[in-house]
């Protein structure tokens, strides 16, 4: 087990390597100069090569990939061309946010994915099930700009219920505070996680019933559920331990691969309701052509979905025990 | 769960916090965050905004574009070449220093050194030297006579000691304007306080705190929840109409600063025909553009000049939208379908071109969408070309465009718009469009003085322009501002937020 954790990490140096090349060579094919966007339009073609020099710009591309490794090997990403501050820093300020409305974006996706799927399953042809289903049609179809859009117009302008942009306090020092006894840091961070968290979670929510569904109606037809019936057990232990937990392992295998999704979403959901992450960072990073700022960005997306697979195999072995890593 | 009873007791909790006191801040909706909160490298309208608050210039322009004194008490001329500025006494920065001529002369000086890599550079470059007579004084000896200067010199003053003792006036803003930084949460918000020792003795009680939203819809969905006090231009049209209807709202719509227009290049071989532009001139339809895409919250454009300038004369008009006169003048230049395929051709060549744009303002593509479809229909292959600012602008830069639909911002004077887009020497003038006329125009403009001189110079090349056609202007844009009922305002069509107060 520990030898294939360390492979497994080891495998992130390649990882790290290949999204650096690939970033590098979509920067470099895709026309438009940072330091055009740097200058703005009103520049002189000499101020442009000015600060091409000044960036290292003017030098041929494998010495700026060259000087990029090495750079990225002592752990140094750099200093953005526009923030005027080192990538590291930049990104370290915009991650936590951004974990935070995807972790708990994840969370309410498997919550109420499950509990759809389950129901959905357990009543297979009722009205029940259909209406489980619509809503897996509608969240999977709904553009998530859409959504979030129409959620700020019900519960920020006509019930007044929620904060309808920005960030509350942050979420791990507010849990830790709730849990000493003070929760209105807590509850105004929910409040505000609330409707990005939602929004950013409704289309994995619908993915995961869908998935859901299919493989409890696949275990609850297995002999196993059929003999644990005849035992004589109750209904809800057949349906949650019996069948569920089996259920649960292609959720697990396919959550991993949906956190990209949850990252990619992230950039929508971040410029709907102002929230400061990464997603909104990327943008602006794009659109200015802020190469190591993009190479940082996406570098730490690669790695964190990385480990976030990695993370998956692990808990794969955890629910399954017939599931061993040499 | 009573909601209602947490949300209160969480209301009285706040009040309870040290920062309490900003509760009052007045909060405005911005797009994009500030790139830096360095006056002399800003880029972005949300750094404009908000360096505007955070520093004084030299003059202020008013809302009608006038420079008023602000740091310069008073100013004169002695020479074409020569401005004398006379500064405020006991003016204090931030930090606690007191301003004084060095801080404005190195202010320039740095803008000036292109190490710094300041975009409003060349705005400065007829400078020729800039220099402190006495600690009050400030003298600007100009290359050549500089009629637009005093309207570039509400340029933000830095303080000289806190920059060279290593200071980042990138993200630790000092300056010498009635607020002052408290927090920046990057990407999120920017807050300011009242700075107390503000020179004018007048300074509002409230704070200010500019939070990013980056949709238009998003923000002015927010501004609606009560989220925000005050949201302005860039707004969606879309939006504008039904925040206008609202009367828990106050607004102002007026014409703003800026165009959108088609860059048509006059290197390109086809496009060199003036008659062929004129032509193609007359297939744009302006009023379906403004009055259907942009709902009517820009203004059909006339001419170069803006409707805001003293300039700007009504008399002066491009073509307009003239389907019919466009056909005849093809067939005049010897265009015909001869093969019957629906498009023009001459000697066995296709009338086509490629119209192109960037991919972030879903307007301008929309009305590019329907130019094409309006060229198509009467005769012209148009097609269309989208990609993202940078690229877009890197084609349209080195010239390789042949129909490009892009804008102009900040126009506080015509020699912003013209004098480096027209003139053959200019520097953004990417389709190397040369008219010896112009040139001269242009030259007088920039020199003289008196402004009478320069509104007939402006006047005599926007009606050259006109016809010679380099620039299709298509819409002056227009500046909304809409604000709370507890917020007072004089609104101002670059968005600055002077004037703004609690009632």
């Amino acid at each position: 087990m520990l030898g294939y954790t360390v492979r497994r990490l080891l495998l992130f140096v390649p990882i790290a390597v290949g999204m650096v090349a690939v970033t590098f060579a979509i920067m470099q094919l895709l026309p438009g100069d940072p330091a055009a966007v740097l200058l703005g339009e009103d520049a002189t073609e000499e101020a442009i090569q000015d600060i091409r020099r000044a960036l290292g710009l003017d030098q041929p591309w494998w010495i700026r990939l060259g000087n990029y490794y090495l750079d990225l090997a002592h752990g140094d990403l750099g200093v953005s061309y526009f923030q005027n501050q080192p990538v590291a820093d930049a990104i370290g300020q915009r991650l936590v946010p951004t974990l935070e409305v995807a972790v708990v974006a994840l969370l309410i996706s498997i919550l109420l994915g499950i509990c759809l799927g389950v129901v959905a399953a357990i009543r297979r042809g009722s009205a029940i099930d259909a209406c489980c289903m619509l809503f897996a049609q509608l969240g999977v179809s709904m553009p998530v700009f859409w959504f979030g859009i129409l959620l700020m117009y019900l519960f920020a302008i006509q019930l007044d219920m929620l904060p309808s942009i920005g960030r509350g306090p942050p979420l791990a020092p507010a849990l830790g505070k709730a849990l000493t006894g003070r929760p209105a840091d807590l509850w105004l961070a929910l409040t505000h996680i609330a409707m990005p968290a939602l929004t950013l979670g409704l289309t994995n929510a619908a993915v995961i019933s869908r998935l859901v569904r299919s493989s409890m109606l696949e275990t609850l037809g297995q002999d196993y559920i059929r003999t644990a019936k005849a035992k004589g057990l109750l209904p809800m232990r057949i349906v949650l331990v019996h069948s569920l937990r089996n259920a649960l392992l292609t959720v697990v295998s396919v959550m991993g691969l949906r956190f990209g999704a949850l990252l990619g979403g992230a950039v929508l959901t971040e410029s709907i309701f102002g929230w400061p992450g990464l997603g909104q960072l990327a943008v602006a990073a794009i659109s200015q052509r802020d190469i190591p700022l993009i190479q940082g960005v996406v570098l730490t997306f690669a790695l964190a979905f990385a480990l976030v697979n990695f993370l998956v195999d692990l808990l794969y072995a955890a629910i399954d025990p017939r599931i061993r890593y040499e | 769960m009573n909601f209602k009873r947490t949300l209160s007791a969480l209301a009285i909790a706040a009040l309870m916090l040290p920062g309490a006191a900003l509760a009052q801040n007045i909060r405005l909706g911005a797009d994009v965050d500030a790139g830096t909160l360095d006056p002399r490298v800003m880029r972005d309208t949300t750094a404009y905004r908000v360096i505007n608050l955070l520093y004084d210039g030299l003059v202020q322009l008013d809302a009608s574009l006038q420079p008023n004194p602000d740091l310069a008490e008073s100013w004169s001329n002695p020479e074409p070449t020569v401005w004398m500025f006379n500064l405020r006494e006991g003016v204090k920065f931030h930090d606690g220093t007191t301003l004084d001529a060095d801080d404005v002369v190195y202010t320039f000086e740095t803008i000036l050194d292109p190490d710094l890599k300041a975009r409003f550079r060349s705005l400065f470059t007829p400078i020729e030297t800039i220099e402190a007579v006495d600690p009050q004084t400030v003298r600007i000896t100009l290359k050549e006579p500089y009629a637009p200067l005093l309207s570039y010199l509400d340029m933000g003053i830095v303080p000289k000691d806190f920059v060279e003792g290593g200071g980042d006036l990138s993200s630790n803003p000092v300056g010498t304007g009635s607020m002052k930084l408290n927090s920046w949460e990057r990407g999120s918000r920017i807050v300011l306080e009242p700075f107390a020792d503000h020179w004018s003795g007048n300074v509002p009680g409230n704070g200010f705190e500019f939070v990013v939203v980056g949709d238009n819809t998003a923000r002015a969905q927010a501004f609606e929840a009560g989220d925000l006090d005050i949201i302005q231009s860039p707004l969606s049209p879309q939006d504008i109409g039904r925040l206008a209807e609202d009367d828990r709202f106050q607004n102002a719509i007026m014409g703003g600063l800026g165009i959108t227009y088609l860059n048509i290049n006059v290197s390109d071989p086809l496009l060199a025909d003036p008659a062929l532009r004129k032509a193609l001139s007359m297939l744009v339809d302006q009023e379906t553009i403004v009055g259907q895409i942009y709902e009517g919250v820009d203004q059909v454009a006339t001419s170069i000049l803006l409707p805001s300038s003293w300039a700007y004369d009504a008399s002066i008009v491009q073509p307009r939208f003239d389907p019919a006169g466009a056909g005849e003048a093809f067939a005049a230049a010897g265009w015909t379908d001869s093969d019957g395929n629906g498009f023009l051709d001459r000697d066995g060549e296709e009338l086509a071109l490629t119209l192109s744009t960037h991919s972030e303002d879903p307007n301008r593509i929309q009305a590019l969408e329907y130019i094409q479809f309006q060229m198509q229909e009467n005769g012209v292959n148009a097609s269309i070309s989208i990609s993202d600012w940078p690229a877009f602008s890197a084609g349209v830069r080195a010239g390789e465009h042949q129909v490009a639909l892009l804008g102009w911002l900040n126009i506080v004077d015509p020699d912003r718009l013209m004098y480096a887009q027209f003139h053959s020497s200019g520097t953004l003038n990417w389709g190397g469009y040369s008219n010896a006329e112009v040139d001269q125009l242009l030259d007088t403009g920039r020199a003289s003085i008196d402004v009478n001189d320069r509104i007939a110079a402006y006047r005599a090349a926007a009606k050259l322009i006109a016809n010679d056609l380099p620039y299709y202007v298509i819409a002056y844009q227009g500046y909304q501002v809409f604000y709370s009922e507890g917020v007072s305002l004089a609104p101002d069509a670059r968005g600055m937020m002077r004037s703004a107060a609690r009632n």
